[in-house]
């Protein structure tokens, strides 16, 4: 799970340019929306692209990206859950 | 003063401004669902051109057909000196010929300038034509820019043609934004999941006179950001609240039939526009979409809305507005499926786009009462 | 006295392909060092601005303009003034939104790896870019985007004075702002305020100067 985590700190950072961050800025725990790393709704939908491109998981309708992007290790549990690639 | 001298539509419900009235009047819808499209994995509800109902021949785009015929169809209505250098030509349209990338992607005429150039070359102007590419409100920024530009004598007439023409790029890129309905779209209802994407041209010619008599008057308009958002409505509605207020300042709310509003059918546009036309004071005019008839024209919408809110109110007629059942927008605006009658003369035409920017611009028929 | 007060010139081409690119980037007239072509903007961004993560997500198109307007708007030295509707930005450019509309149209080319980014769609238009210097300095006055056949000073002019006829318009931000790829643009953006009306010859004679 650790090595997902870090995998995927990596992908957000190269898809949603986050050029100023690191890997170990990202709190794994730490809510990715809202305060802290200034995402927006555009930032949302790539990250549901980033799931279908990466890990073979299609989310249809973007409210159910709420719960699986509250933080970087709620979005590895579910990939781990539900990945298809 | 600025007058209309002429003017057309062309979209799925017929090549004329009358014969679109009639069937919007009549509740026709051109929205339906396409399948199998070519680029398009997801099927969507769209307004699609049969491009053979364009009759213009010659090495020319879809988009440049829909142009072309719009223009000549309006032309054959007045005595304007097309290919006078005092007669401007203003072209609305987000990607004009954005398909051809998928052709390679070297095209000339992928510019939008170098496209506008060959439709006023085909009627011998040969003046430089401007392209107003401010996203969705180009086609009433477009009309604004006519107004301004005969106010201060720098043509004598002005044509303003708006187009859009879908393709893969438009469509998949509103798809992977999650704002397409997957059904006809539902302006200002409860349940309402988004807009749809169509397709038409729309001309109006502008000209100046020194009384209205009983022609269509441009009477004012403002350019608003929310300085917000580039893809996102302002949560108070702030660029759109102020582009009204400016208008209000030349316009006599209790002399408005309606407001046409953009009601795109995406949660966040409806809300806004509610926020925005509440907080400029006009919570008991009526408000409508004609976006359940046409879905999201683009480049054209501006113009085409303008021109039947112009035959509506001619008609004596607040168009319904298509797929509204129940309101679900949080100030109380005033929509209504069924056509409603009314005896005002002016209307305003509101619209918001992507980068933050908003329109809103009035027209009157006939001179002050 | 000039009627452009403040003016900047960012200019970058590649004379020939895999060849080094050229630039020059002036303000007020002074040129401005940079450390190579490649990353011209990153570096005039992380140089000067620095303290705005969102230029990491904009579109070719909208770094140049931004960073302009940002190198613009320190030289003119109200930063701290709120403008509310009485500025506006409007430019114009042949290309519209050309280079990041070449890199949407590669994330749908291939059906078997088609994935459709919303980040590169939403820049699709070149008026985005007029929005986020809206944004970025809270202006609410009006934002338009004119593309043009070419580069047309009389054209240009005749839109700013278009510009000026809404009476809560006092100033503007506006120019060309050309973009075919990350390497490959031409900018002239400049500050002029509402004396240009009835000055519109003045007003071109000084944007072809500029131009040269």
């Amino acid at each position: 799970m650790e090595e997902l985590i870090l995998k995927l700190k990596n992908e957000i950072i190269e898809v949603l340019n986050l050029e100023d961050i690191k890997p170990e800025d990202i709190d794994a725990n730490a809510p990715l929306f809202g305060e802290g790393l200034g995402l927006d709704s555009i930032d949302a939908l790539e990250l549901i692209v980033l799931m279908e491109k990466t890990y073979g998981i299609k989310i249809k309708d973007p409210n159910e990206g709420k719960d699986i992007f509250k933080s970087v290790a709620a979005m590895a549990d579910y990939i781990s859950k539900h990945r298809t690639k | 003063m600025i007058v209309k001298l002429a003017d057309n539509i062309i979209s799925p419900l017929g090549v004329t401004t009358g014969e679109n009235y009639e069937a919007v009047k009549a509740g026709q819808s051109a929205l339906c669902l396409h399948k199998g499209v070519k680029g398009v994995p997801t099927p969507f509800f769209a307004s699609l051109l049969d491009e053979r109902i364009l009759s213009v021949e010659g090495d020319y785009t879809k988009f440049e057909k829909m142009c072309i015929q719009s223009v000549e169809t309006a032309l054959a209505q007045c005595d304007v000196d097309v290919s006078s250098d005092r007669t401007l030509f203003i072209i609305s349209t987000t990607k004009g010929n954005v398909s051809l990338l998928a052709e390679g992607g070297e095209h000339e005429n992928l510019l939008l300038g170098v496209a506008a150039q060959k439709i006023a070359n085909h009627f011998s102007n040969r003046r430089t034509p401007m392209v107003v590419s401010n996203a969705c409100i180009s086609g009433v920024c477009a009309q604004i820019e006519a107004m301004r530009a005969l106010t201060l004598g720098l043509c004598d007439y002005a044509v303003v043609v708006g187009a859009d023409v879908q393709s893969p790029f438009i469509v998949t890129g509103f798809q992977s934004l999650k704002a397409v309905s997957p059904e006809a779209c539902r302006p200002f209802d409860q349940e309402r999941k988004g807009l749809n994407l169509g397709e038409a041209a729309a001309t109006v010619i502008y000209g100046t006179a020194e009384r209205a008599q009983d022609c269509w008057q441009m009477v004012c308009g403002a350019v608003r950001n929310d300085a917000n958002h580039i893809s996102g409505p302002s949560r108070t509605g702030e660029g759109s609240y102020l582009a009204l207020r400016s208008v209000l300042q030349n316009a006599n709310p209790s002399d408005i039939a309606f407001i046409s509003a953009h009601g795109t059918a995406t949660l966040y546009n409806d809300e806004m526009e509610s926020i925005a036309i509440s907080r400029a004071g006009l919570i008991d005019t009526p408000v409508g979409s004609l976006k359940g008839y046409y879905g999201h024209t683009m480049g054209a919408a501006g113009v085409l809305e303008t021109l039947l809110s112009m035959c509506a109110v001619d008609d004596h007629t607040v168009i319904g507005t298509r797929g509204f059942e129940r309101l679900g927008v949080s100030c109380p605006v005033s929509v209504t499926s069924e056509n409603r009658t009314t005896d005002k003369r002016a209307f305003i035409k509101l619209i918001s786009g992507f980068g933050g920017c908003n329109a809103a611009a009035c027209f009157r028929k006939g001179g002050e009462e | 006295m000039s009627l452009i007060k403040h003016y900047i010139r960012i200019k970058c081409s590649k004379t020939c392909y895999g060849g080094i690119p050229e630039y020059q980037v002036t303000l007020d007239g002074e040129k401005i060092e940079a450390a190579g072509a490649d990353t011209l903007l990153t570096d005039l961004y992380k140089a000067r601005i620095g303290d705005y993560p969102k230029f990491y997500k904009m579109d070719p198109l909208c770094r140049l303009g931004f960073v302009a307007s940002e190198l613009l708007l320190n030289a003119e030295n109200r930063r701290e003034e709120q403008f509310g509707e009485s500025r506006g930005v409007v430019l114009f450019n042949a290309a519209s939104s050309l280079a990041d509309d070449r890199n949407y149209q590669e994330t749908i080319k291939d059906p078997d790896a088609f994935f459709p980014s919303p980040s590169l769609f939403v820049y699709t238009l070149p008026n985005v870019l007029t929005g986020e210097i809206a944004i970025r300095n809270h202006y609410y006055g009006e934002t338009n985007f004119i593309v043009l056949p070419h580069f047309d000073c009389a054209a240009m002019a005749d839109g700013i004075r278009m510009s000026f006829t809404d009476r809560d318009l006092r100033s503007l931000l506006t120019g060309w702002v050309d973009c075919y790829s990350e390497t490959s643009f031409d900018l002239l953006l400049f500050l002029v305020d509402s004396e240009v009306v009835g000055r519109e010859v003045e007003l071109q004679h000084e944007i072809e100067k500029l131009a040269k």
